[in-house]
């Protein structure tokens, strides 16, 4: 990896911070084939877990949460940084909304839009702190991450509660004979094809790519960097709704698991948490990847513990083969 | 110049750490007098020696911009599978400790490696690694474990020699060999050397690969050896005895003054880390009695201690988001 020292000149106009970043690769293509093996190999032995009633509702209510706090991890890690406390604000909306089962009508929907917010409000804060100490988003958000378990706890002390009805209507379900999580999945995709091409991602990629740069260009880089955790802390939100939804009750460590998972995910899809490259699309892909390990195990019908060391294992190999793809292509380039 | 600068920083940040461990139990002994007695601090040293010990390896990578967030399952497969093998007898505690210690190097290897060699980022390197480890021995345990450690093993462990608990003398071992390893010996300065600026590192003559492996073998032998201990202590091996010290380690060696950045940092300033996170676990409880108390001012301690040990880590300035967890690949690509 030394040898990557040997790197072409720096681009001597200013957009050269965005044309710097690298084409589509093999690597690009990865998690789109992890998914087919995985879908083809449990089609093969298992069919009714992809083709069965049901079974595509039930996958994608379970990789959507994944998938959302996955696309905006993606984000966090094109400015080089990363939101662990989106565990804390899917703890946090789950824990509220399970606590306020009767509330009913309008209501319901109104406390809906206030999750959100709640959501953006805690990235907010993150990325001000981030913005304004410089330090590590690692710790920071590791800190308020506990901050916002702890705040969960004090709404909801123990798991149970229930979910108001009308949010429940809402996120269960299907339009038109299409389950409304296949749509949601759909809309994901839809999102991150508007907003790749916008001025802010490209600011945010330009970032992690090189934040001097970027600010000499313009990159308006505290501004960006608060509406980037907001994004992240917004899309958690949304993944907690959505988790008490499907659960019917609430947890207050339900986001926990998601700190991990969300980052694996992006990394099986092929982002560098070096910042600037990746495609939210593929963190998603990846997300469902990960997810259809278990059911490949199922199928396989194995004892269930060995998808943990399936993802861990699926997880390794995908990011040695980036950096394998990264190497050679730098040796190309030298 | 600047390196006589660096230093005067690095030793302040330190004096900021063991201040702030002064505060900790000056707090401790107003609020009730019983504080200050010595079977009170033997009880707080030898909880802190689990995360001092764990500390070791944890800064080294730390100190390269890496980090090891295989710790937990390392940490819950020494314990596991010396407890299952010795299976209650002490007949074959040395070949099995051996055996342990071995396999710890394997994965240190494992992961340095693919840190070194590969490329991969140190981050996802490890987290794949703790997962795969994860499933291993869950598949290896069929989810529970019911054998227990040997008797004479747990005697010696929780004996004491004259007046000082067996696992806080291991501890002080292993903070000596820490600090002769990175303030008197050649390979402590090649560490620092390759965690400042491995480029220039690999110019002046350090094979930079073999350095690195070096910190992750250290981090997986450290967390054997404190599962080991711990095992002995609580009298018993179980899954989730590895999970609280995921990020311990990492806090620990930030809240200590070692930058996050890789380069500069002591096993000093980690020592006081560990201190610092075990009175504040010990103090909280006597000022909050509910749990969410104790976690919402245990990150806000968290993001005050980091933030008054680590400004030194910080960016070129307010607003610039830097490497979360940078490894050497950025480093070295820049």
């Amino acid at each position: 990896m030394i040898s990557q020292t040997t790197e072409g000149a720096p681009p001597s106009s200013p957009t050269g911070v965005v044309s710097r970043l690298p084409r589509p690769s093999l690597a690009t293509l990865m998690p789109y084939l992890y998914v087919a093996v995985l879908a083809v190999a449990i089609l093969f032995i298992e069919p009714a877990l992809i083709d069965g009633p049901g079974a595509v509702d039930v996958r994608f209510s379970a990789v959507f949460p994944l998938a959302i706090v996955a696309f905006a991890q993606t984000l966090n890690l094109f400015t080089r940084g990363i939101d662990l406390s989106i565990g804390g604000t899917i703890s946090v909306t789950t824990a509220i909304l399970a606590v306020s089962g009767s509330v009913k009508g309008p209501d319901a929907y109104l406390e809906l839009v206030g999750m959100l917010g709640l959501g953006i409000v805690i990235g907010a804060i993150n990325g001000v702190v981030i913005a304004y100490s410089g330090l590590q988003p690692f710790l920071v958000t590791l800190a308020t991450w506990t901050i916002w378990d702890g705040i969960a706890l004090a709404v909801l002390p123990i798991e149970g509660g229930s979910v108001p009805a009308p949010a429940t209507n809402l996120i269960l379900g299907s339009v038109a004979g299409v389950p409304k999580s296949v749509l949601c999945m759909v809309a994901l995709f839809v999102v991150w094809s508007w907003l790749r091409h916008t001025r802010f991602v490209r600011d945010l990629r330009a970032m992690g790519s090189d934040a001097e740069r970027a600010r000499l260009v313009g990159v308006r880089l505290f501004t960006r960097t608060v509406q980037c955790y907001a994004f992240s802390g917004g899309c958690a939100a949304i993944a907690g709704v959505w988790i008490a939804v499907q659960e019917a009750s609430g947890s207050p460590t339900a986001g926990d698991e998601y700190i991990l998972t969300s980052i694996a995910a992006v990394v099986i899809g092929g982002a560098s948490i070096f910042g600037g490259t990746g495609s939210a699309a593929a963190s998603m892909i990846g997300a469902i990847a990960y997810l259809m390990i278990p059911d490949l195990i199922a199928a396989i019908n194995i004892s269930s513990f060995w998808s943990v060391f399936l993802q861990g294992f699926l997880l390794i190999i995908a990011v040695t083969f980036s950096a394998l793809v990264i190497r050679m292509r730098d040796r190309r380039t030298a | 110049m600047s390196a006589l600068i660096d230093r005067g920083r690095r030793y302040r940040s330190t004096l900021i750490a063991y201040g702030l461990v002064l505060v900790l139990f000056i707090i401790g002994t107003v609020h009730s007098p019983d504080f200050a007695q010595w079977v009170n601090i033997r009880t707080l040293l030898v909880y802190g020696s689990f995360i001092g010990i764990i500390g070791f390896g944890q800064t080294l990578c730390i100190l390269t911009g890496g980090i090891d967030l295989s710790v937990p399952w390392t940490l819950t497969g020494a314990a596991v599978l010396s407890s299952v093998l010795l299976n209650g007898s002490d007949a074959n505690f040395v070949p099995v400790c051996l055996l342990v210690a071995g396999l710890a190097i394997v994965v240190g290897l494992v992961n340095g490696i693919g840190v070194a060699y590969v490329g991969v980022p140190p981050i996802i390197m490890t987290l794949g690694m703790n997962g795969a480890l994860q499933g291993l021995l869950l598949v290896y345990t069929d989810g529970g474990i019911s054998s227990s450690p040997p008797q004479g093993f747990v005697n010696v462990v929780t004996d004491q020699v004259l007046g000082v608990p067996v696992i806080l003398l291991c501890w002080i071992v292993v903070a000596v060999i820490a600090i002769v390893v990175l303030s008197a010996t050649a390979f402590g300065r090649r560490l620092y050397a390759v965690g400042t600026n491995a480029s220039a590192a690999k110019l002046a003559g350090v094979r930079v690969q073999r350095v690195l492996l070096v910190p992750y073998i250290v981090s997986a032998l450290g967390a054997s050896l404190a599962g080991l201990l711990l095992m002995g202590f609580t009298g018993q091996a179980f899954l989730t005895m590895g999970d609280p010290y995921l990020f311990t380690g990492a806090v620990a060696v930030a809240v200590g003054g070692t930058s996050i950045l890789g380069g500069s940092g002591h096993y000093v300033g980690t020592i006081a880390g560990a201190l610092i996170l075990t009175l504040v676990s010990a103090l909280l409880p006597l000022f909050w009695t509910s749990a969410a108390g104790v976690e919402i001012a245990d990150g806000l301690i968290l993001l005050g201690a980091v933030y008054a040990a680590g400004r030194r880590a910080r960016g070129a300035g307010p607003g610039r988001p830097r490497l979360s967890l940078p490894g050497l690949v950025a480093r070295a690509k820049r």
